[in-house]
């Protein structure tokens, strides 16, 4: 049973994380590969932060203060490297990214104070169900809200054409770095609920691969929809799972059918599950694809 | 008249070449001025330096008296410059009114926060830049099409929610590169008539390039033509046609000969 609640949780953590790198990715249009460097700035952050004070608080309180300081680190790693990394385009942007985000994991290799390549243990388990949901809620209001008004449209009109964005008074670097900065502070919080969930981290949890499988689920659900980051994340946190299942072998060839399945859903349907589609529950107005 | 826009000798060089070579445009409010010119002949590089898109090798572009080479493109445009694409630059996968509420977001009263947490002075303004799009739409013909998304319209109303668009930035100056492209005669007479009630209506001034001969000689009070990055005319209509420069540019040498 605890198994299927550590896996529930996992379900919750990614999609928070999927839905920071769908704003940065799917909704911004900017090729973020170095996700998985902000979602340690968080975890670390946030282990750091219960670990060392120590503070008599009650552990919800302490989660809480923990999460909003690990958002915080995270935007502003994010910050720090979107800045220049935002003025590259394309490929130049995700390999910039992606090597940042090797830095990070590897500042914190180094640090020996946080456990360097050992890694950081026994981190209170402060964290459960309730929290990582309760969060993951709150991050679905968030997206949702933020593209329903001026500012998510102006992030999206960066996706559609940069330039005709800037031509329209949009300050295009402006949006991309807030968009970006929040992304990454996402992935931060997500690091934050990880670390109080596993109860430890180290630099091997924050691997290139990760920031690769976080962009397959937004590419699997649909890039730039919510609800398909959420189905994505699900789809590759449980898959792994069913893997083991049918015995090492097969959970050993586990990234060659990722690549499998992604490719056959590229010529299936090139947009992903969804598409740019939202899965809504109001019965007013349907939205149009 | 006051002056709207002013080029002092803007030149515009790609390495070896010259696209533009000192350009002096002046533009005062009210104005419909075309531009015309064989292809390469440098009128979207002038467009593109007067949007901040490129700076300018040499020379200044003032707008109402204000230097703003250096500036950004999208500080252009909030200080009232706006314009079109020769090729069409719709937001294609956003709705026709996601289109124009975005030209209209820079005027934007509510703050990020507002926004998330869905606040009264968020949906007051809301509703008023959506009111604003959807009168905005009427002039333009396109009511009942707000949430059509852009891609699918068909090509003349394409340039027309272009149009439509570019004035939803409320400016003061107009560019549009080309904006008969590719049109049907009809379409074309329509955009002619289009194009002058803009200017009546709204106040402003109007830049134009155009390679349909007939727009732009029923159209614009005053004509600068360039070939190869130099103006070689300046002057109405009238002038315009007569001028054996512009008629050796256009037709070549033989051109002139034959007549
Ligand atoms: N970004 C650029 N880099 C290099 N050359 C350019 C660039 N933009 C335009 N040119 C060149 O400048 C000349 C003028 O182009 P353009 O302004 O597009 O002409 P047109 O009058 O047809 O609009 C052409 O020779 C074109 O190849
Ligand atoms: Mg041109």
């Amino acid at each position: 049973m605890d198994y299927f609640l550590y896996l529930t949780q996992m379900c919750g953590i990614f999609m928070i994380l999927a839905m920071g790198l769908n704003l940065i990715n799917g909704l911004c249009g900017q090729f973020s590969l170095g996700h998985a460097g902000f979602w340690a700035v968080g975890a670390y952050t946030g282990a750091a932060f219960s670990v060392f004070t120590n503070l008599p608080l009650p552990g919800f309180i302490i989660l809480l203060i923990a999460c909003l300081l690990g958002f915080i680190t995270a935007a502003i790693a994010g910050l720090i490297i979107g800045i220049p990394c935002l003025r590259l385009r394309g490929d130049y942007l995700a390999i910039a990214t992606l090597g940042f985000g090797e830095i990070i994991r590897i500042i914190f290799m180094n640090m020996d104070s946080v456990g360097g390549p050992r890694g950081f243990t026994d981190i209170p388990k402060l964290s459960n169900l309730f929290w990582v949901y309760f969060f993951v809620v709150l991050s679905i209001i968030f997206c949702a809200n933020l593209i329903r008004g001026g500012y998510g449209r102006a992030i999206i009109s960066i996706r559609e054409d940069e330039i005709a964005a800037e031509s329209m008074g949009i300050q295009t670097f402006k949006y991309k770095t807030l968009a970006f900065c929040i992304g990454a502070g996402m992935a931060g919080l997500a690091g934050v609920l990880f670390a109080h969930t596993t109860q430890f981290i180290s630099p091997n949890n924050f691997t290139f691969m990760w920031s690769v499988i976080i962009l397959l689920m937004i590419i699997l659900g649909g890039l730039g929809s919510i609800s398909g980051a959420i189905i994505g994340a699900v789809i590759l946190t449980l898959l792994p799972e069913l893997l083991r299942l049918l015995g090492p072998t097969v959970s050993e060839w586990r990234m060659v059918i990722y690549s499998v399945l992604l490719i056959l859903l590229m010529l299936a349907k090139p947009t992903g599950i969804l598409g740019k589609k939202e899965i809504t529950f109001s019965f007013g107005k349907k939205e149009k694809a | 008249m006051s002056q709207v826009l002013k080029t002092d000798a803007i030149t515009m060089q790609f390495g070896g070449l010259t696209a533009v070579d000192s350009l002096s445009l002046e533009i005062n409010q009210n104005d419909l001025i075309g531009i015309i010119g064989p292809n390469g002949a440098g009128k979207t590089t002038a467009f593109n330096m007067i949007t901040g898109h490129y700076l300018p090798t040499k020379g200044n572009v003032f707008l109402n008296n204000e230097k703003i080479n250096g500036v950004r493109p999208a500080v252009i445009t909030q200080k009232g410059i706006a314009r079109t694409f020769q090729n069409i630059r719709l937001f294609k996968d956003l709705t026709v009114l996601d289109n124009i509420r975005i030209a209209a977001h820079s005027r934007c009263e509510y703050g990020f926060f507002d926004s998330i947490f869905r606040t009264k002075k968020f949906k007051d303004y809301e509703r008023k830049i959506e009111e604003e799009a959807i009168s905005l739409l009427s002039i333009f013909k396109m009511q009942g099409y707000s949430d059509h998304l852009a891609k699918n319209l068909p090509y003349g109303m394409q340039r027309r929610l272009e149009i439509a668009r570019a004035m939803a930035t409320k400016p003061s100056l107009l560019l549009l590169d080309e904006p008969a492209a590719g049109m049907n005669p009809n379409e074309t007479i329509e955009l002619t008539k289009l194009i002058r009630w803009i200017r009546d209506e709204f106040k402003l001034a109007i830049l134009l390039i155009e390679h349909d001969m007939r727009l732009v000689m029923e159209v614009c009070e005053k004509i600068y033509v360039l070939d190869y990055g130099k103006t070689i005319a300046v002057g109405t209509p009238s002038e315009i046609q007569n001028n054996p420069k512009v008629i050796e540019a256009y037709l070549g040498s033989e051109g002139v000969e034959n007549e």
